[in-house]
């Protein structure tokens, strides 16, 4: 038991020393990144299975989108705080009880990296 | 007597309106509501023009709709349904015998069925028929049930909807308002009531599909989609909805569908029936 | 986010130091409890009506996967699973006492 200790810490420890190493290699870090990238954020937003805003909402490069929601541009100037924003795709109900709109973070929906990227797309229109 | 159930409505939507919203939530003050929200939201369309669903407020794709109507998809099934009709079970019976008063049945169902205490359907007494007679029932969602269904309901075709919640039994509430929670709750990982989809945002689009007001929702079933390509019944369509919204569909006939059922019908009353309908 | 790469990394590593990361066996046990959790979650929400269309789906391929020997993924779908059986247990109860929305309400009027 106390062989298996003393191993379990040794490889613990060169793990967290393997894992600094990997965490300082160039590259790696991209992703780690805290804000979304809006590229994937497009695709995500527009894809049926996964955003689906199309459903609702005009957007750029849409044929036949829904109207149950409003256009969504000049989103900067809707929402200076960015935070709001991610609010409202993260939840909507908080903001309008009634809301149609489905809750893309709480519902696990979208995961947290694809809201980010969402967030970020959307953040830039 | 519908003059007093008019004027009781009235004076329990005053009430309502005086004590600022405070439930007082009768079957009748729902339905008065309910009729009244449609009427208002879409002033042009006449109030029995929203058995036609959609199609009562899209002109568009009414006209291609009504050129659909003029050779009907659901022809077919309804002449299945006949013969079905006048076939005798193996035991020499007919289904006339389970209904004597067929086949323009339609207008009474559902009912609350006091003795067994739950909703009865169309479709769960025709089951009950053939069982009651050695006959397998039928699937519930599509097929044989649906040419039956067509020709009984064709048959109706005129009758109003008239769903009664007896008074005399506090059940038969009960499952009212069970089927009331039902359609105002948000179920599903998308988080939709079907309120959100039919009450709140009819005539909106959702992406290209234009959403139907609820109110005419029961009248034209079975009913032939093109997206289908065939006859589905209530049960089915509520399936769908449900499904789409990401949540687990109910089982068809079971009590939450039946509920549902009679709570919706009930919403319609005064509406005539004009099953089996096409859509798209 | 980050401590997701953090212990991903820690497992990379101990894996390239060819260390013992646990047996087979220990990851089928934690697997079964994962499940275990799953499924009263499942249970939890169906016995309110909430019950998500896709629990059932993500089930069956956690057990596809552990079959396989694939338990990150095994575990990762046990885990979304209970997760939905809890939102929709959460979601049901929010709703028991709905009726007429105030907008229908309103526009009746
Ligand atoms: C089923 C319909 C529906 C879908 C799908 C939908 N929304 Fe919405 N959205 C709405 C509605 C309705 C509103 C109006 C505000 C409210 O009720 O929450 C809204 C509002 C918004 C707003 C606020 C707009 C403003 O001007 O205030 C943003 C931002 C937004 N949605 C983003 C999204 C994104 C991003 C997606 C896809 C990931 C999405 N929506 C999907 C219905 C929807
Ligand atoms: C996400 C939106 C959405 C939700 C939520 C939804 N539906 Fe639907 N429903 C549709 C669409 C889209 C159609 C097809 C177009 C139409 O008729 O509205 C439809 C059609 C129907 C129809 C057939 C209408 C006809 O004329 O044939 C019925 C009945 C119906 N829904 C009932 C329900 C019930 C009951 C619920 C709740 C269990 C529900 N819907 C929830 C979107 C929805």
């Amino acid at each position: 038991m106390i062989a298996l200790k003393t191993t379990l810490a040794g490889a613990v420890g060169t793990a967290l020393i393997a894992a600094c190493v990997l965490a300082l290699a160039p590259g790696l870090n991209a992703a780690d990144a805290p804000t979304g990238n809006p590229e994937a954020g497009k695709e995500i937003a527009n894809d049926r299975k996964l955003g689906n805003c199309m459903a609702c909402h005009v957007m750029p490069d849409i044929e036949s989108p829904g109207n149950i929601g409003p256009p969504l541009i000049g989103m900067q100037a809707r929402y200076p705080d960015k935070e709001k924003l991610r609010a409202q795709i993260w939840d909507a109900t908080v903001a309008n009880p009634d809301s149609s709109m489905p809750p893309f973070g709480k519902h696990g929906i979208l995961t947290e990296q694809q809201l980010n990227d969402v967030l970020e797309y959307i953040w830039s229109l | 007597m519908n003059k007093i159930i008019m004027l009781t409505a009235a004076l329990v939507m005053v009430l309502g309106l005086t004590w600022g919203g405070v439930a007082l939530a009768t079957p009748q003050a729902d339905q008065a509501i309910w009729q009244s929200y449609y009427q208002k939201r879409f002033p042009n369309v006449p109030k029995e023009d929203f058995i036609n669903g959609v199609y009562a407020i899209d002109p568009v794709s009414r006209e291609s709709w009504e050129a659909i109507e003029e050779f009907p998809p659901y022809e077919m099934a309804i002449s299945q349904g006949e013969k079905m009709w006048n076939t005798p079970f193996a035991n020499g019976k007919t289904y006339r015998d389970c209904f004597p008063n067929g086949p323009a049945i339609a207008g009474k169902y559902p009912y609350w069925d006091k003795e067994r205490g739950m909703v009865v359907t169309l479709p769960l007494a025709i089951n009950e028929c053939r069982e009651a007679n050695g006959e397998g029932p039928l699937k519930y969602k599509k097929g044989p049930i649906a040419d039956i269904l067509s020709y009984l309901r064709y048959q109706s075709r005129g009758q109003l909807t008239k769903v009664e919640i007896p008074e005399d039994d506090p059940k038969a509430l009960e499952a009212y308002e069970k089927g009331k929670q039902f359609y105002f709750a948000r179920r599903g990982q998308l988080n939709f009531s079907c309120a959100n989809c039919h009450v709140q945002n009819p005539g909106n689009l959702l992406r290209s599909d234009i959403l139907s007001p609820a109110l005419g929702h029961t009248t034209h079933f079975p009913v032939y989609r093109s997206k289908w390509g065939e006859i589905g019944t209530l049960h089915r369509r509520f399936s769908g909805c449900n499904k789409q919204v990401r949540a687990k569909p109910f089982k068809v006939q079971g009590e939450e569908y039946r509920n549902l059922e009679y709570f919706l019908t009930y919403m319609q009353n005064g509406l005539p029936l004009n099953g089996p309908g096409a859509r798209k | 986010m980050r401590t997701h790469h953090f212990s991903a990394g820690i497992l990379v590593a101990a894996l390239a130091a060819g260390l013992p990361t646990g047996s087979w066996a220990d990851d089928q046990a934690d697997f079964e409890k994962a499940m275990t959790a799953a499924r009263e979650a499942r249970k939890k929400a169906a016995t309110v009506g909430g019950e998500w269309r896709d629990i059932g789906k993500f089930l069956k391929q956690a057990e596809q996967a552990a079959a396989k020997g694939d338990f990150a993924t095994a575990n990762q779908l046990a885990e979304k699973a209970r997760r939905q059986g809890e939102l929709g247990y959460e979601q049901a109860m929010s709703q028991k006492d709905v009726g007429l929305p105030a907008y229908m309400i309103a526009g009746s009027k």
